[in-house]
């Protein structure tokens, strides 16, 4: 008890220091804040993306940096909160100085985020928030690198055409703003389809027990069974449908989870033969894509996903965008990022507008992937298929 | 028809569970008068322990052994020097008890993402999945065993209330502590061991849950919500109106997700919840009378 | 105690000042939140701290004033300022009803059923996506780009609701709410109507509440059901503020806020970027790692927190000034 008064106070002069000088850091380098969750439910994705991140800077600064100097790259918790990444953000533009901003992991997060930078008028190019909105309000500062989540459903449409037969669809999905959204889309595209949608059913993330529900949707016999699922209710999910002896000609999965390969070690057999729609994958022909991979892979002996491949084609962008400004300010870098034309490991950037939104990226494809054997392979578009898609999948009493 | 069946099996099954959750709360809550909200946070840490001895190789059955003594003592631990002290304080609010499970549920939950991160983890068993038919109704094998080890451990607590020294020990502090300490009871030292083996329950419950589930940290709170739930179902400090209560919300939460819909497994549960609250006050307990 | 210390009045100009001195909008920022915590944790605090009915529930209301300005811009296209009007009063319909029905259960009954009313509307208005957007919640474009406005409301509300409620706990009223805390049974032998009055503080909590969610609407410009009706940022939050500070005294909860926000902050951005600071100049990567195990510690450092003050300090802060200092000043001279 002593010493208390004096350890305060010395922690107390500390601090003070600290944030006297915490503006008068390195001035030379080009700062670009970066708003990710690195703490919370979402870490191991924000992990993932700013180790992306960290790689491509390392990268672009050893080949020259931009003009000279060095990118900067500071990086904010948003913890998975909209009103702390409010606030990392507005640290980021009044007290950091930032030039750009990227990053943005939930969509929540993302709508707070880019709001301020709109406001700020701070240029922010989104990584990964795919709520449709955030490129429809017409913010003229904001430009998003990712696909949105109603064009997950895409590549299925297509598929489901080709293999035929198939004419009911049930479609499950978790209450969260991804699960929501992307539902109403694939409602929507599947009776454009003229697939009729016989269950469709959104539930808590979380829970233990679907066959209450599961037992619903083998009694309606659908013909594709589509769910956008995180990681472990996906392979709940596909254990049960497993246990009811469940038998459409297609289980499908709405990107998210069912990519995981956490998601096959958890389902076991039951994943196997499992398609999921997904933005990116190794197998990707754009240049860089596998060379990304296996940089990420030797670097931190860890698998990266379309998340890290997301980062680090921003980050390039953003490199990009810098190095073609007339000059930092923001109105330069945002004419600059308005006028990309590139190709990245994630795929070819280029800001467009089309329906409702604007400074959108639209990527030529997105893929679906089927489990076979344990390994995720490429399937769909044909064009890009590493496999042979496996239809219709066989009754779980004809497999070994 | 099968559908009712099945959905009626799968409620039951998980009903046997959320039992088990409940039997710890309900005997915490009759013995001390407080509601632990730490309650769902004590199974999340004893599925960690099945976890961490599942990567050695331990079947999670196994590791209830070493899972209930632990949380025994952590109970045991948190009762004598966190919860017991506050009796003695004098403070505005009588609820400093409860509050203090909210922070320790928070510690709990806490150190545990500090060590293991926020990354789901999953216990690998060759039987997660393994089923059985009868009359087309499946049954998942995993949760049927934690059925029968449910009831088995709510016979034994019911033997253990009844017949032993220490079991009637703790049943006279339920209904009056004051009575208990001048009988001779020692009600310190009673609280201590109630909070224990409510703490050692709900391990068995998370040991048994680790096969057909997953891990991550933030798991307690709804298991913790439901506990309570089925405490007020089933009446305070009453094991067969927790195993009572258990199977209940079981069942209404599987009824309510297959004929109201699956978004609705929740609010069902938290209706019924109020409604015995409002309408049945005192829970099953009432009608059992035990 | 009687009359408003010095201390507040000259913490009110200090803070009524400060954006002409600091127009830092982080700094600001972080001021608007830490006023909306002296607003929530002060409403919770004279239905809890004063008149003893502990709700575990308070996100119930902060999310339905949220949602009625969310609301207003949703489906009538009016600005979500009027939900500044009208919020409170939705979150105070909410309560009565809620109230009549649940006071008569007592103790932890009581905290369980807020607890499940919050539950409720959590999964109610994540399920209603017709009518609040679901998950994909609600989204405004602020009002103003500047802080300084907002900060001003805020501040204004949050002096508000201190001057409402210490001008309730020094009425009649106030004195009903701790009579009803300290013995039920006792006060409604005395003649007090406890259901009645324990509805009043209810209302008043409720109102100020909604009226608080309201403003973070108008304010954040993003609402979801998760957000608003949160158990853990909001429900319990408001407890810790309160518990905090000090339970049942008028400065607890701000002073509770205050170090609530201000610890969030502290660990989240790493000690205000200290460690990343010290890890450049070093070039060390302990630095480096330091400042991810201090920012992994922020909710951590919450329940070690309430489990110490609970443990040492069961009146908060404010509450037990006395003791504080005198440890403190006992150990003065030796240092």
């Amino acid at each position: 008890m002593r010493a208390y008064p004096k350890g305060l106070l010395t922690v107390a002069v500390l601090l003070l220091a600290v944030v006297l000088c915490g503006g008068v850091m390195a001035a030379e380098n080009v700062k670009v804040g970066i708003v990710l969750p690195l703490t919370g439910a979402q870490a191991k994705f924000g992990e993932i993306e700013k180790r992306s991140f960290e790689m491509a800077a390392e990268e672009i600064n050893a080949a020259g940096g931009i003009k000279g100097s060095k990118l900067e790259l500071l990086f904010e918790d948003d913890t998975g909160k909209p009103d702390v990444g409010r606030a990392a953000t507005e640290k980021l533009i009044s007290r950091d100085k930032v030039t750009v901003l990227t990053g943005g992991y939930s969509s929540a997060v993302t709508q707070a985020a880019t709001a301020v930078a709109q406001q700020f008028k701070v240029p922010f190019l989104v990584t990964t928030g795919s709520a449709d909105e955030i490129t429809e309000k017409g913010y003229d500062y904001i430009f998003r690198i990712n696909p949105t989540s109603s064009e997950y459903f895409d590549p299925f449409e297509t598929l489901i055409q080709k293999a035929g037969g198939i004419k009911t669809m049930a479609l499950l999905y978790e209450n969260t703003q991804f699960g929501q959204s992307s539902a109403k889309d694939v409602e929507g595209a599947a009776k454009s389809a003229g697939i009729q949608v016989v269950v469709k059913e959104g539930y808590q993330a979380g829970a233990i027990d679907f066959k209450p529900i599961l037992s619903k949707v083998k009694g309606a016999k659908p013909d594709i069974i589509y769910m956008v699922s995180y990681v472990m209710d996906a392979a709940l999910l596909m254990a049960q449908c497993k246990e009811l002896d469940i038998n459409p000609k297609m289980f499908a999965g709405g990107g998210a989870g069912f990519t995981l390969p956490e998601f096959q070690q958890k389902a076991a057999a039951a994943a196997d033969l499992v398609y999921s729609a997904t933005l990116w994958s190794e197998d990707v022909p754009y240049k860089g894509a596998k060379e990304y991979f296996n940089k990420f892979k030797k670097k931190y002996n860890s698998e990266t996903e379309y998340h890290g491949a997301e980062a680090y084609g921003s980050m390039y962008v953003v490199a990009d965008a810098l190095k073609r400004a007339k000059s930092f300010s923001p109105n330069d870098i945002r004419d600059a990022l308005a006028a990309t034309d590139m190709m990245t490991a994630f795929g070819p950037v280029k800001f467009i507008s089309y329906g409702k939104k604007t400074q959108q990226n639209k990527l030529p494809n997105t893929f679906v992937v089927q489990w076979q054997k344990g390994k995720m392979e490429t399937v769909w578009p044909e064009a890009f298929a590493k496999k042979k898609y496996i239809f219709p999948t066989p009754a779980w009493k004809d497999r070994k | 028809m099968g559908i009712l069946l099945q959905t009626i099996v799968a409620g039951l099954l998980k009903g046997g569970l959320y039992a088990l959750i409940g039997i710890g709360m309900t005997l915490i809550m009759g013995v001390m008068g407080i509601i632990n909200l730490a309650h769902g946070q004590m199974m999340m840490v004893a599925m960690y322990i099945a976890y961490v001895l599942n990567t050695m190789g331990v079947d999670p059955y196994f590791s209830l052994l070493v899972a209930m003594p632990t949380l025994f003592l952590l109970g045991v631990l948190i009762q004598k020097y966190l919860l017991n002290p506050l009796i003695k304080v004098d403070t505005i609010l009588p609820e400093n008890q409860v509050l203090m499970t909210v922070g320790i549920g928070m510690v709990l939950t806490e150190v545990i993402r500090f060590i293991f991160k926020s990354d789901y983890k999953y216990v690998t068993t060759s039987y997660s999945s393994a089923t059985f038919f009868l009359g087309g109704i499946s049954f998942n094998v995993p949760l049927t065993i934690a059925f029968f080890i449910a009831l088995a451990f709510t016979a034994a607590m019911f033997w253990f209330l009844i017949k032993t020294d220490l079991g009637r020990s703790i049943r006279a502090t339920a209904q009056d502590k004051d009575a208990a300490t001048l009988m001779g009871i020692n009600t310190g030292r009673i609280t201590v061991v109630t909070m224990g083996l409510g703490a050692a329950l709900v391990a068995a419950a998370g040991c048994l849950l680790a096969p057909v589930y997953y891990i991550f940290p933030d798991l307690g709170g709804p298991f913790t919500a439901k506990a309570f739930v089925i405490t007020i179902l089933g009446g305070l400090g009453s094991t067969v109106g927790a195993i009572l209560g258990g199977i209940t919300l079981g069942m209404a939460e599987s009824l309510g997700a297959t004929y109201l819909g699956m978004e609705y497994e929740d609010i069902v549960g938290l209706a019924i919840f109020v409604a015995v609250l409002l309408f049945l006050p005192g829970g099953f307990k009432r009608l059992t009378k035990v | 105690m009687k009359k408003t210390p010095v201390a507040a009045i000259v913490a009110v100009a200090a803070l009524a000042l400060l954006p002409l001195v600091l127009a830092d909008n982080y700094f600001l920022h972080l001021l608007i939140l830490f006023l909306i915590w002296v607003i929530i944790g002060s409403s919770w605090n004279i239905m809890a701290g004063y008149t003893g009915q502990v709700s575990f529930g308070h996100a119930a209301f902060f999310g339905t004033g949220a949602y009625t300005a969310g609301l207003f811009v949703m489906h009538g296209g009016f600005s979500a300022w009027w939900g500044m009007a009208f919020g409170g009063v939705a979150a105070m319909l909410l309560g009565l009803p809620f109230g009549a029905i649940c006071f008569p259960l007592r103790g932890a009954y009581f905290a369980l059923a807020s607890l499940a009313l919050n539950l409720i509307l959590m999964h109610l208005a994540t399920i209603a996506e017709r009518f609040t957007g679901g998950m994909q919640g609600i989204m405004i474009m602020p009002t103003f780009v500047s802080k300084v406005p907002y900060y001003y409301i805020t501040l204004g509300m949050a002096v508000a609701t201190l001057v409402v409620v210490q001008s309730i706990i020094r009425s009649k009223w106030g004195y009903y709410f701790v009579s009803i805390r300290e013995d039920q049974d006792a006060a409604e032998s005395l003649g007090i109507d406890t259901n009645r009055y324990k509805n009043v503080s209810l209302a008043v909590s409720a109102f100020f509440t909604g009226t608080a969610g309201a403003l973070y609407m108008n304010y954040m410009g993003f609402i979801d059901p998760h957000v608003v009706f949160s158990l853990h940022d909001y429900s319990v939050m408001a407890i810790l503020v309160a518990i905090v500070g000090g339970v049942g005294t008028i400065y607890g909860p701000a002073v509770g806020a205050f170090i609530m926000v201000g610890l969030q902050e502290l660990f989240r951005s790493g000690f205000f970027g200290l460690f990343k600071y010290l890890g450049d100049r070093t070039g060390s990567e302990t630095f480096t790692q330091a400042m991810e195990v201090v920012q992994h510690a922020h909710v951590l450092v919450f329940g070690i927190l309430v489990v110490v003050v609970i443990l040492f300090l069961p009146n908060g802060i404010v509450g037990d000034w006395g003791k504080i200092r005198k440890s403190v000043f006992r150990s003065k001279p030796a240092a």
